[in-house]
């Protein structure tokens, strides 16, 4: 198998798989058997694409990228789209394992699992397009899979309104990214992004426009402040497997696709960087000061989602504005961290919350109170939920620490006030957000059992399976981060534009 | 084409995208924001029309308009589903009923 075989098999291979797991469940279901094939058909569905995505690696000559045809669409390779793919598919196949038994009692088990890899297959799409429509149809293919995830118990008055708010909140943001497009393809006569960026030296009041469109447009998916309404309400109410795929990468793909966009104008490339330094600031300080008074479990995971995002927008942004591909690559390694560490806080919470709330049949939200002492009960769902918050957290010898200290360095390395100003918010919001994970996990450990947890049922292994294997990945690049390196040095540059000559 | 016509056409387009954000802060029913969505939705497609005619590439415009009009279709599809939900479970399509969340 050559590089284009693999690419090519990593865009089919969730697509085949979409239809194969929904009928083998539903087949399943209407035999009035357990369903149970729909997982592991994903999941094999998935190591398949993990094992493509590796020849593509090892045979791929790096930082040109590999172009591939399909049809009369041309997608481009490069560092930014193996990040993304890497990071999909890794939580992808932890959700996919945690995802069987939590779903078991589900009426809509069988959509489940297809709506999942639909999701993962437009995401790792959306990486590859070098086209701002297709960029466009990628996007929106993923924002329909998670508008019906996110309505997934139909029931339930909560899941509604979730839905409901997403989607009309995410649908006018897709009609502005539209409106935008329109405009630059108006003046640049051309839709492929590298043909756009050539064209211009200069960015004229109309594309000024079109750039701040993009901005909201996808903002609105990247939950950047003033536009991060839908983002709590949506993570804590979806089930928890697509909490974590939610929070993990799906408002990683809208920054991941606003990049791509804002790149295409880049001849204003240290405008929208100090832009994206902005926002960063105030989605760091906003998220933290919100999380703190949570008191919903999953709501405050939620809100601190966007204050990680803060951290990704900040190194991105001084990358952008002062040129410093370290602080770059430090906002993709946080990209890639961030999905591991905040899912496997939400897989962990899912597993509490499945042993505590859903396998009684009920669904009322896990609050901070529900939770103490559960590590007496659950040491293995306890013990992996206390690394991923203190990963979040930034304590040293875990992978948080790590991504953030290369933006730190990458921040002050490019020394301006601004930029050194930014570092120094980032380095005490890191203090700030510890103020809500630690009690969390003092709770675990030193508070008595709640009733809660006294009337717990156990967690099926095959649910902590995927907690451990996350947790492994967590310290392992907390002690060796280079492992990292290659694809976070070879995104920045292709976000740079210099991965394109 | 005429200067004119161009200028006409974007007209359009500003009013429909201006009309369909004025129905979404105004509309106190799911049905009519969906309907306010469309209406924006409506004014894009026209300003892919026109985008295609002054870049010289009239059928890739159009093209572009179908797809929208394709994915838009699906889009319009989920939320009407979701508002049939709403109102069984609500009893109600006013979205100031949805409120179960908000603290």
């Amino acid at each position: 198998m050559d590089a284009n075989m693999a690419v090519i098999g990593l865009l089919a291979l969730p697509f085949i798989g979409a239809p194969l797991t929904y009928l083998a469940d539903r087949l399943a279901l209407r035999r009035g058997d357990q369903p149970r094939f729909g997982q592991w058909i994903a999941l094999a569905i998935l190591l398949l694409s993990l094992y493509c995505l590796s020849v593509f690696w090892f045979s791929s000559p790096l930082q040109q990228g590999t172009w591939v045809l399909v049809g009369s669409v041309a997608l481009h390779w490069d560092g930014l789209s193996v990040l993304l793919a890497l990071t999909t598919i890794l939580l992808g196949s932890a959700v996919t394992l945690f995802s069987g038994s939590y779903l078991a009692e589900e009426k809509a088990h069988d959509k489940y699992f297809s709506l999942l890899l639909l999701m993962i297959g437009s995401i790792i799409g959306l990486g590859a397009s070098n086209d701002l429509f297709n960029l466009w149809l990628w996007f929106e293919l993923m924002a329909v899979s998670t508008y019906l995830l996110v309505a997934f118990y139909p029931q339930e008055k909560g899941s509604l309104e979730a839905g409901v708010k997403y989607l009309v909140q995410s649908a006018v943001g897709s009609v502005l990214i539209l409106l935008a497009i329109s405009i630059t393809y108006t003046y640049a006569g051309t839709l492929q992004l590298d043909g756009i960026r050539a064209r211009f030296s200069d960015l004229n009041s109309a594309l000024w426009v079109a750039g701040v469109l993009f901005v909201i447009g996808f903002g609105i998916k990247a939950a950047l402040v003033p536009l991060h309404t839908w983002l709590p309400d949506a993570h804590a109410q979806a089930p928890s497997g697509i909490s974590a795929m939610l929070s993990g990468v799906v408002i990683e793909a809208g920054l991941v696709a606003m990049l791509r966009a804002l790149m295409a104008l880049g001849a204003a490339e240290i405008h929208w960087g100090i832009l994206l330094m902005g926002f960063g600031a105030i989605n760091m300080l906003l998220g933290n000061l919100l999380a703190l008074r949570q008191h919903q479990i999953k709501r405050l995971l939620a809100f601190s989602s966007v204050a990680q995002v803060g951290y990704m927008l900040a190194g991105i942004g001084v990358g952008l504005a002062y040129q410093q591909p370290v602080a770059l690559a430090g906002g993709m390694f946080h990209l890639f961290t961030h999905a591991l560490m905040k899912g496997l806080a939400f897989l962990a919470v899912g597993a509490l919350l499945y042993a505590l709330v859903l396998s009684h049949r009920q669904h009322t939200p896990l609050t901070l109170e529900d939770v103490c002492g559960a590590a007496q009960r659950y040491p293995l769902a306890s013990l992996t939920l206390a690394i991923a918050l203190l990963g979040l957290g930034g304590l040293p010898p875990l992978a948080g620490f790590m991504s953030k200290w290369q933006i730190l360095v990458g921040g002050f390395s490019a020394q301006t006030d601004a930029s050194v100003a930014l570092m120094i918010l980032a380095g005490l919001n890191s203090v700030l957000s510890l103020g809500y994970y630690a009690p969390i996990v003092n709770r675990l450990y030193r508070h008595q059992p709640s009733e809660a947890v006294l009337r717990g049922n156990p967690v099926p292994n095959v649910m902590i399976l995927p907690l451990l294997i996350l947790s492994l990945g967590i310290l392992v690049l907390g002690f060796v981060p280079s492992l990292m390196n290659p694809i976070n040095d070879w995104a920045a540059l292709s976000v740079l534009g210099l991965g394109m000559h | 084409m005429d200067y004119l016509d161009g200028v006409t056409i974007l007209l359009v387009v500003l009013g429909l995208v201006g009309i369909g954000i004025y129905t979404l802060m105004i509309s106190r029913s799911l049905i009519k924001i969906i309907i306010g969505m469309q209406l924006m939705v409506k004014g894009v497609l026209l300003a892919f029309v026109l985008a295609g005619r002054i870049s010289g590439n009239m059928g890739l415009g159009q093209s572009l308009a179908l797809t929208i009009i394709v994915v838009d279709t699906i889009v319009a599809v989920v939320a009407l589903a979701m508002a049939v939900r709403v109102r069984r479970r609500f009893g109600t399509l006013d979205p100031r009923a949805l409120t179960t969340l908000r603290r």
